[in-house]
C-alpha cells in the first residue's frame, strides 16, 4: 500500500510538471511580446529611453528575459514556497486575485454538484424499478436531450426569458450580488446570492442530470442482480426494505467516488457559465488572464486546476480500495 | 462467415433503432446542405436569360464579365431568372435591413449588419461539419497508433504508455486550447488541431483494451505463426477486429468536438469572419438578446440538433455492438 501511495505521488508529480512546463511554453513560445503590448497599452513606449528602460525591467520581473526552462524553473521554485508572483494585470498578488475568485467558483460548484445528486439519484433509482416500463424510456430520452443541449446556449436563453425586459423579469442579468446588498442582513445577503445563483446553477445542473441518473439507474441495476438482494427477497423481506435498504446504499458507492472526479471537472466546465453571467469566479479570471496575457495568473491557475484534479483523481481511487476490498490497488500499478 | 458479414449484422441492428437512424438522416442532410452550400444560399442567379434575346447567362455557374458587380436581384433586370431558395450570400451587408425578424424574405431573418441569417446558417454548417470530422480524425488516427503499441507489445511500452495516458487525461483541456488559441491566434485550422491533439486518450484505451484481449486469441497466434510481420498483424488483422468500439467513441467524439468548436466560437476564439460559424452567430446574439430572439433560437437549436443526432448515431452504434448495452 505503502509503495503504491509513493508510486502514485511521484506520477502525480511528474503529471504536474508535465501540464505546467506544457502551459508555460505555449506562454512563453507564442508569438508577440508580452511586456511591449502592456508597456504599449500604458504609452510608456513613446516615451523613448525610458520606454526602454522600463520595457527591461518588466521582462526580469516575469523571467522574460531568460531562456524559457530557466524562466519555468525559477517559476517552479517560487510555486513551491507558495509564491504566486503579482498579477500583470492590475499589481496585486496573484494570490490574492485567486482568494477572491475561488471561494465564488466552489459555491457556484457546490451547489451545482449538490443539486445535481440530490435530484439525479432519486431518479436513476426510480428508474431502475420501472425498468423498461414507458416512464423508463421517456425519461431516458427527455435525460438524452438535456444531455445535447448547449450550455451557452441554455444560459442566453434563459437569461432571454427569465431576465429581460421583452419577457419575465424574474432573475437578476449579472452578478453574484446586488450593488445594494450591503444594506442587507445576514440571511439577506444569502437570499440575494441565492436568487443571482438560480440562472447559473440551472445552467450548470441540467446537462449532468443525464449521466448521473443513468449511471445511478445502472449502479442499481447491476447491485439488484446480485444473490444477496435475491437472498434478502427469498428471506421475505418487503420489496421496499429490499431496494432502499440493502440495494441502494450499496448502490451509491460508485456515486460518491465519482464526486471526487467530478469537481475538479467542473471548475474548468463554468469559464462559459461565469462569462455570460458575469460571475467573478475562477473561470472569468481564467478567461481574462488569457486574453490580457497575464502570465502569473495563468500559471497559477493551471497549476491549481491542475493539483485539484490529480488530487480529486487519487482521493476517488483511495476511496474505491477503501469501500470496496475487492479492489486491490496494487494491482492496478 | 463470408466477408463484411460482422458489418452487415451490426446494420440490421442498428437499422431497429429508428431514433439513431433519424439522427443518420439528419447528419446526411446536413452534409448535403454543407456540400452545396453556395447553390443554396447565393444571390447569383441559377439561370438568367435576359429579356429580349439579349442570351443566357449561368452567373451561379460561371463568371460572366458582362455581368459582373450587377445585381440581378433587382426588378430592373427583366427577363427570365432562377434564384437559389436563399437568394443571398453570407457575407452582403444592407444596412438598411438591420435586424429584421423572420419574414418571407429573409426566412430566418436578419442580423446586427443585415446579413440574412439563413444563408450565414447554411454555410456555417460546413464549420461545425468539418472540424467535427478532422478534428476527431486527427485524434483516432494517433489514439489507434498509441492504443495498438501498448496493446499489442505489451510489457514495458504498455507500462510506459498507459501512464502516459493517465497523464493527459488529467490535462485541463478546455483551458489549455483556451491559451493556445488566445496567444496563438484563433483560426478553424488551430482549433481542429488543439482538439486533434488533446483529445486521444479515450481512444488510446479503448484501442489497447480491445488489443490486449486479441493479443491472446488464436487467429493472432496463427497469424503469427505463419511469419507475419508485426504491422501487417496489427493492420491487417487485430485493428479491424478493434474498431466497431472505436467508430462509437468517435461519433460521441464529433459531437462534443462540434460543442467544443462552437463554445470557442462563441468565446470568439473560433472561426475569424468573415466566415460564418453557428457559435459565432450565438455569440454575435448575446447583445441583442432582448430583442433579436432569432439570432439565439436558431443557430443554438441548429447546434444542439447536430450533437443529439450524432449521440444518436453513437448511442445506436453501441447497442448495435454490444448486445449487453441494449436496454
Amino acid at each position: 500500500m505503502t509503495r503504491y501511495i509513493l508510486q502514485r505521488i511521484f506520477l502525480m508529480a511528474l503529471t504536474f510538471f508535465v501540464i505546467t512546463g506544457i502551459t508555460y511554453v505555449i506562454i512563453r513560445k507564442a508569438p508577440g511580446d508580452f511586456t511591449s503590448m502592456k508597456a504599449g497599452l500604458q504609452g510608456e513606449l513613446t516615451r523613448g529611453a525610458l520606454g526602454k528602460q522600463f520595457l527591461e525591467a518588466e521582462r526580469r520581473l516575469y523571467g522574460l528575459d531568460k531562456e524559457w526552462y530557466i524562466g519555468y524553473g525559477e517559476w517552479l521554485w517560487k510555486f513551491v514556497r507558495l509564491d504566486l508572483g503579482t498579477s500583470r494585470e492590475d499589481g496585486r498578488p496573484v494570490a490574492t486575485r485567486i482568494a477572491e475568485a475561488l471561494p465564488i467558483t466552489l459555491l457556484l460548484n457546490v451547489i451545482t454538484l449538490l443539486v445535481t445528486y440530490i435530484i439525479s439519484i432519486p431518479m436513476g433509482v426510480y428508474a431502475s424499478m420501472k425498468k423498461n416500463t414507458l416512464y423508463d424510456r421517456v425519461s431516458s430520452l427527455v435525460l438524452f436531450i438535456l444531455y445535447s443541449l448547449p450550455h451557452f446556449w441554455i444560459a442566453l436563453l434563459l437569461l432571454m426569458f427569465f431576465s429581460s425586459s421583452e419577457y419575465l423579469n424574474l432573475f437578476p442579468l449579472d452578478g453574484i450580488m446586488s450593488d445594494w446588498a450591503e444594506e442587507y442582513g445576514f440571511f439577506g445577503k444569502i437570499a440575494d446570492v441565492a436568487w443571482h445563483l438560480v440562472l447559473p446553477v440551472v445552467t450548470l445542473t441540467y446537462g449532468s442530470f443525464a449521466f448521473l441518473s443513468r449511471y445511478a439507474r445502472a449502479n442499481m441495476l447491476e447491485v439488484i442482480s446480485q444473490q444477496y438482494i435475491t437472498t434478502a427477497r427469498a428471506k421475505g423481506l418487503s420489496e421496499k426494505r429490499v431496494i432502499f435498504v440493502h440495494a441502494f446504499r450499496n448502490s451509491l458507492v460508485p456515486l460518491v467516488t465519482l464526486m471526487a472526479t467530478l469537481l475538479p471537472a467542473l471548475l474548468g466546465g463554468s469559464v462559459i457559465v461565469e462569462k455570460i453571467f458575469s460571475i467573478p469566479g475562477l473561470g472569468r479570471l481564467a478567461y481574462d488572464s488569457i486574453f490580457s496575457r497575464d502570465i502569473p495568473v495563468i500559471m497559477a491557475i493551471t497549476s491549481i486546476s491542475a493539483l485539484l484534479t490529480l488530487a480529486g483523481i487519487f482521493i476517488a481511487d483511495l476511496l474505491y480500495g477503501l469501500v470496496d476490498p475487492r479492489i486491490r490497488l496494487e494491482g492496478t500499478l | 462467415m463470408k466477408r463484411g458479414g460482422y458489418w452487415r449484422g451490426v446494420w440490421t441492428e442498428f437499422r431497429k433503432n429508428r431514433l439513431a437512424l433519424g439522427g443518420l438522416a439528419v447528419i446526411a442532410a446536413l452534409i448535403a446542405l454543407a456540400l452545396s452550400a453556395s447553390l443554396v444560399a447565393n444571390n447569383r442567379p441559377y439561370i438568367y436569360v435576359a429579356p429580349d434575346g439579349g442570351g443566357v447567362y449561368f452567373p451561379l455557374f460561371y463568371d460572366h464579365p458582362e455581368l459582373r458587380g450587377l445585381d440581378l436581384r433587382k426588378d430592373e433586370f427583366r427577363g427570365f431568372k432562377v434564384f437559389p431558395p436563399i437568394p443571398f450570400s453570407y457575407s452582403e451587408y444592407n444596412l438598411d435591413e438591420i435586424l429584421v425578424g423572420p419574414s418571407l424574405r429573409h426566412i430566418m431573418g436578419t442580423d446586427e449588419q443585415g446579413r440574412d441569417l439563413a444563408a450565414r446558417m447554411v454555410h456555417g454548417t460546413r464549420v461545425s461539419l468539418l472540424v467535427g470530422f478532422i478534428a476527431v480524425a486527427i485524434y483516432i488516427s494517433i489514439g489507434i497508433v498509441i492504443g495498438a503499441l501498448a496493446g499489442y507489445y505489451g510489457g514495458w511500452v504498455d507500462m510506459l504508455i498507459s501512464r502516459l495516458i493517465e497523464m493527459v487525461m488529467c490535462f485541463p483541456t478546455f483551458f489549455l486550447i483556451l491559451t493556445i488559441l488566445a496567444l496563438w491566434g484563433p483560426s478553424m485550422v488551430s482549433v481542429m488541431v488543439v482538439i486533434g491533439i488533446t483529445g486521444w486518450p479515450g481512444i488510446a484505451r479503448i484501442v489497447r483494451g480491445e488489443f490486449l484481449k486479441l493479443r491472446e486469441m488464436d487467429f493472432v497466434t496463427a497469424t503469427r505463426a505463419l511469419g507475419s510481420r508485426d504491422w501487417r498483424i496489427i493492420l491487417r488483422h487485430m485493428l479491424p477486429n478493434a474498431m466497431a468500439p472505436v467508430l462509437v467513441s468517435a461519433s460521441f467524439g464529433v459531437a462534443s468536438t462540434i460543442l467544443i468548436e462552437s463554445s470557442l466560437s462563441f468565446l470568439g476564439l473560433g472561426v475569424q469572419p468573415p466566415t460564418p460559424s453557428w457559435g459565432q452567430i450565438l455569440s454575435n446574439s448575446s447583445q441583442y438578446i432582448d430583442f433579436a430572439w432569432w439570432m439565439t433560437v436558431i443557430p443554438g437549436f441548429a447546434i444542439f440538433l447536430t450533437i443529439t443526432s450524432y449521440n444518436l448515431i453513437g448511442e445506436g452504434f453501441q447497442e448495435a455492438i454490444d448486445p449487453k448495452s441494449r436496454k
